[in-house]
């Protein structure tokens, strides 16, 4: 016990000499220190350098180490939702651009921390537009026509944006209602009997590592594919996905951030702009359809430039 | 009642299991709510390569999908009748009473024995007699079946020797698909009495289903009884970790049938019962994308009870009884080695016991031991040629050894038509009983041998073909058609045949005073003609099914018979309009074709079914009421000329809740 009293001092001590060595312009702060995280950080690093900052004015944290750092930066980019949460209660005159969490949970942190979307705190988010998911509908399954959807508690309120994104492609959504500790599978059969394709919203009471397996069964079973949203569904069975890579996500949010350094305002929220599809080339023979992901992901960026 | 000590082992065996797996389905609730990490967390591989089926247009033969909606709407009450529809085969569901006859390019005899029958993953072929599909194709409820696939030509590369001419594999529904419970009743002419109770529970951890159902009826004029089924099936899935999946079934049909004629002394009326029971463990294990083990553990026990006392010489009972076993222990890996090669191979241990003093004058049991050790390559050289390598070598300790090749190639000559070549070599080994059938009558006063009818000199050995088949496989998307053709040429070698010899303790009359039954193999003889099967979606709601084979067969009964052409055809309609009321029409013609001793017992046939079904929703439950017509037309010798089935007509109430 004693040991341990005497070494926060000695922690404390070599933060606050750290940070007075040379206050940091930027501050990353991570949920954890995994590579998915540190890809996205490397991203950004790497966007601010070609701006002209240097490294080492980048300093890197875990949000559990957030309480330790008192420095004062221009500008934190929390990546995750537990850094969001842990900035967003946190006085601080930086702004906050909180990246690599999906809208629902930024929304959270907003209704949580009771703060609100400003110059000073705001989002990149993780997840894709509705209309980029629909748009690719329409690209890699243009016989499709009822899109199935599970709707959880995460995910209830898109349904009215998803339903008027849908309309204007000509689709039609079919929707199910799983309610809290209801199992799966009883939406999960209603919906496959009526829909084309299932688009997969993340929802962890709905997908999760231990539902994937019926899920994705029942679905192949009654040939209705699946568009996921992450590439790990597509290796575990979905027909294909749109996702934004970390990497994908760390650049744009290193853009803007540049941008702010440069003294333009931190903006509303946004979705991001660079994206990849992938595709389970598998599951797409045996269905019998020809998809090339980097042929759908072209046509998707060219229509988005289009529009 | 001795003789139900081993079954209810298995059954006990079944539930235990069960309660372990039921006990375990402590499910992680609470889930964290929504963050990055639902983006950015790994999954497990559900659709692996054993879980991806080879596409219809890649598949090393012909292959012949009923899928759920067309078994529902065709009325059928049993697999057999649902075969109808199949290219090529013939079908008595009421030949032999209490087991059906499903014979694929020819009727060669009272037990179809040249494919094989598979439920979920397990031989459902019979060993006891000359071995057969009839109690196979009963194990399990129409209502729980998801779709059956019929490979047509021969298989034994893939599924060993009994698929010599074919397989029928019958795959159930998934327990996802059956939660909840489900009850129907049926009732109607000739005695029919359906009824069927399901109930299905479990999470996404374990899923139970248990199905209980009794069909029954007295469809056939000149039977000397009714016939029933009564089964119980019970199905477990669990997941067991990310990777590994258990599935555990059980089940039992008892089977009873008024079989023989008043008035014959050597046949004379009686209740034949076939009890049949299986236990079956699969595990399969996924080792990631590319990778798949499956292990299966089952064991199948059939008790036939088939006896009746000799008029002529009181006190002697005439008896076809006994019982059999079979133990099999398969594993199988399936890998994707490279985009382009795909690999499956594995073994099986199999043990198959038969046991019937009546049959073999022994209360020992017979007991043939089969190791087999397969594998299929999927190469694609192209993207528009794929060929299918694949082969058995299979040692039978009654047999001995036997390979049985496959070569198949697939060519995409344009989108969606598929050209398709391939030769292939299957053996069927003799039965036990066709290899040591020993039925002996002894005097029931002085216990002196009183005379033998089946005495068998063991001199038969495996029958062979070789299947040489061109296919064609259309998809016309636009036009809702598809189109498979199959021609074929089917060499059949040692084909094993009933024979007469002399022996003087024998019964039947022959020129040398009296004779024996025996086993023997007999004549080369070709099969060859072709089949095609059409399915049409012609508009909404609407399908139609038409096969038709022409089959130019030399089989002569070793000269008996005059060779001769034969073919059959189906046509089934189906329309479900928009307030949700289906009408199914179902047509059926084969023509006469040799039968074994008489050519009068496979007479030309035609018959009409008529269904029709209006969905219902009573109290929030669904259900659906039908009504089906089976026969429209005159009644229809069906094979032996005192059968005759008659139009009968039933009403089906379903309740799903």
């Amino acid at each position: 016990m004693t040991s341990r009293l005497l070494l926060l001092p000695l922690v404390l001590l070599a933060l606050v000499r750290g940070a007075s060595a040379a206050e940091p312009v930027v501050v990353i702060v991570s949920s954890e220190r995994s590579p998915a995280y540190q890809e996205a950080a490397d991203a950004a690093l790497a966007e601010l350098a070609r701006g002209g900052l240097p490294v080492g004015d980048v300093l890197q944290v875990t949000a559990a180490e957030l309480v330790l750092q008192r420095a004062t930066p221009r500008l934190f980019i929390a990546l995750g939702t537990e850094p969001a949460a842990a900035l967003a209660g946190r006085e601080t005159r930086a702004p906050v651009l909180c990246t690599l969490l999906p809208r629902a949970s930024f929304e959270r942190v907003l209704r949580e921390s009771g703060r609100r979307v400003s110059d000073q705190f705001s989002a990149l988010y993780l997840n894709q537009p509705h209309t980029r998911q629909l748009d690719l509908v329409r690209l890699a399954l243009p016989q499709a026509r009822r899109v199935g959807v599970l709707w959880g508690p995460d995910t209830r309120q898109q349904e009215a944006a998803l339903e008027a994104a849908a309309q204007g492609r000509g689709l039609k959504l079919v929707g199910a209602q799983i309610q809290p500790h209801e199992p799966v599978f009883n939406g999960l059969k209603r919906l496959l009997d009526d829909a084309d394709l299932l688009l997969a919203l993340a929802d962890p009471q709905i997908y999760n590592s231990g539902s994937i397996q019926n899920i994705l069964l029942a679905s192949f079973r009654a040939k209705v594919p699946m568009l996921a949203f992450s590439p790990a569904y597509v290796r575990a069975g979905a027909l294909l996905a749109v996702y934004s890579t970390p990497a994908q996500i760390g650049q744009q949010a290193g853009a803007i951030a540049r941008g702010v350094l440069q003294g333009q305002p931190l903006g509303a929220p946004q979705y991001p702009r660079e994206f990849s599809v992938s595709v389970n080339e598998h599951v797409a023979r045996s269905l019998g359809l020809n998809l090339e992901p980097q042929v759908l992901t072209e046509r998707l960026r060219r229509q988005e430039r289009g529009s | 009642m001795k003789t139900n000590k081993p079954k209810n082992h298995l059954i006990s065996a079944a539930l235990s299991l069960a309660l372990l797996a039921s006990s375990q389905t402590a499910w992680a609730q609470g889930q964290a709510p929504i963050s990055e990490k639902d983006y950015l967390e790994d999954m497990p591989v559900v659709l692996s390569v054993a879980r991806l089926p080879q596409r219809l247009d890649e598949t090393p033969g012909a292959v012949t999908i009923l899928d759920r909606r067309m078994i529902r709407m065709s009325g059928a009450r049993d697999v057999a009748d649902l075969l109808r529809l199949v290219p090529g085969f013939r079908v008595s569901n009421s030949f032999e009473s209490n087991s059906p006859q499903a014979g694929y390019h020819g009727s060669w005899g009272d037990y179809s024995n040249h494919i094989q029958v598979m439920v979920d993953g397990r031989s459902g072929y019979s060993p006891f007699l000359q071995g057969g599909t009839g109690p196979g194709l009963q194990t399990v409820a129409i209502d729980d079946i998801e779709r059956i696939e019929v490979l047509r030509g021969s298989n034994s590369a893939a599924y060993g020797a009994r698929a010599f001419l074919g397989i029928i594999n019958i795959v159930t529904r998934d327990t996802v698909d059956t939660q909840g419970v489900a009850a129907h009743v049926a009732r109607g002419d000739n005695a029919i009495q359906d009824t069927l109770v399901r109930l299905g529970w479990g999470d996404e951890r374990a899923r139970f289903r248990l199905t209980a159902d009794r069909r029954a009826d007295n469809n056939l004029s000149g039977a000397s009884g009714p016939a029933a089924v009564n089964r119980f099936n019970f199905r477990t899935d669990l997941q067991a970790g990310a990777s590994d999946q258990i599935e555990l079934r059980a089940g039992q049909a008892l089977i009873e049938a008024g079989v023989g004629f008043a008035g014959q002394v050597g046949n004379a009326p009686r209740t034949r019962v076939i009890d049949s029971s299986y236990l079956q463990l699969d595990w399969r294990r996924n080792l990631g994308p590319d990778q798949d083990l499956a292990l299966q553990v089952s064991r199948t026990q059939e008790f036939d009870r088939d006896n009746f006392p000799y008029a002529l010489l009181p006190g002697l009972t005439i008896d076809f009884g006994g019982h059999a076993t079979n133990d099999n222990l398969s594993l199988q890996h399936t890998l994707r080695v490279a985009p382009t090669w795909r690999l499956v191979w594995g073994g099986e241990l199999r043990r198959e016991a038969v046991v019937s003093r009546p049959l073999f004058d022994t209360d020992a049991a017979f007991t043939t031991d089969f190791t087999r050790l397969f594998t299929n390559v999927e190469w694609r050289p192209q993207p528009d040629w794929v060929l299918n390598a694949g082969g058995m070598f299979e040692r039978s300790s009654l047999s001995g050894e036997h390979v049985s090749p496959r070569l198949m190639l697939n060519w995409h000559l344009a989108q969606g038509q598929t050209l398709r070549y391939g030769v292939s070599r299957a053996y069927r080994p003799p039965s036990t009983f066709e290899k040591s059938a020993n039925v002996r009558y002894y005097d029931p006063g002085s216990g002196a041998l009183a005379g033998a009818t089946f005495v068998a000199r063991g001199g038969v050995e495996a029958e062979g073909v070789l299947s040489r088949e061109i296919g064609y496989l259309g998809e016309f998307p636009r036009l809702g058609l598809s189109l498979d053709v199959r021609g074929f040429q089917e060499d059949v070698r040692n084909f094993v045949r009933l024979t007469t010899y002399p022996l003087s303790f024998g019964l039947q009359p022959c020129p040398a005073g009296t004779c024996a039954y025996d086993f023997v193999n007999g004549e080369n003889f070709s099969i060859h003609g072709f089949e095609y099967q059409l399915k049409w979606q012609p508009w909404q709601g609407g399908q139609v099914m038409l096969s038709e084979s022409f089959v130019d067969s030399g089989w002569t009964d070793n000269g008996n018979l005059a060779a001769r052409p034969f073919s059959n055809g189906s046509l089934m309609i189906m329309q479900q309009f928009a307030t949700g009321m289906e009408l199914s029409l179902m047509y059926y013609r084969a023509d006469s074709t040799n039968f074994p001793g008489a050519n009068a017992a496979a007479p030309a046939m035609s018959r009409t079914d008529l269904r029709l079904g209006w969905p219902l929703r009573l109290d929030g439950r669904r259900g659906e009421l039908s009504f089906v017509v089976q026969n429209l037309g005159p009644a229809y010798q069906d094979f032996i000329p005192d059968f005759h089935f008659r139009r009968q007509a039933y009403v089906m109430l379903r309740l799903e809740g």
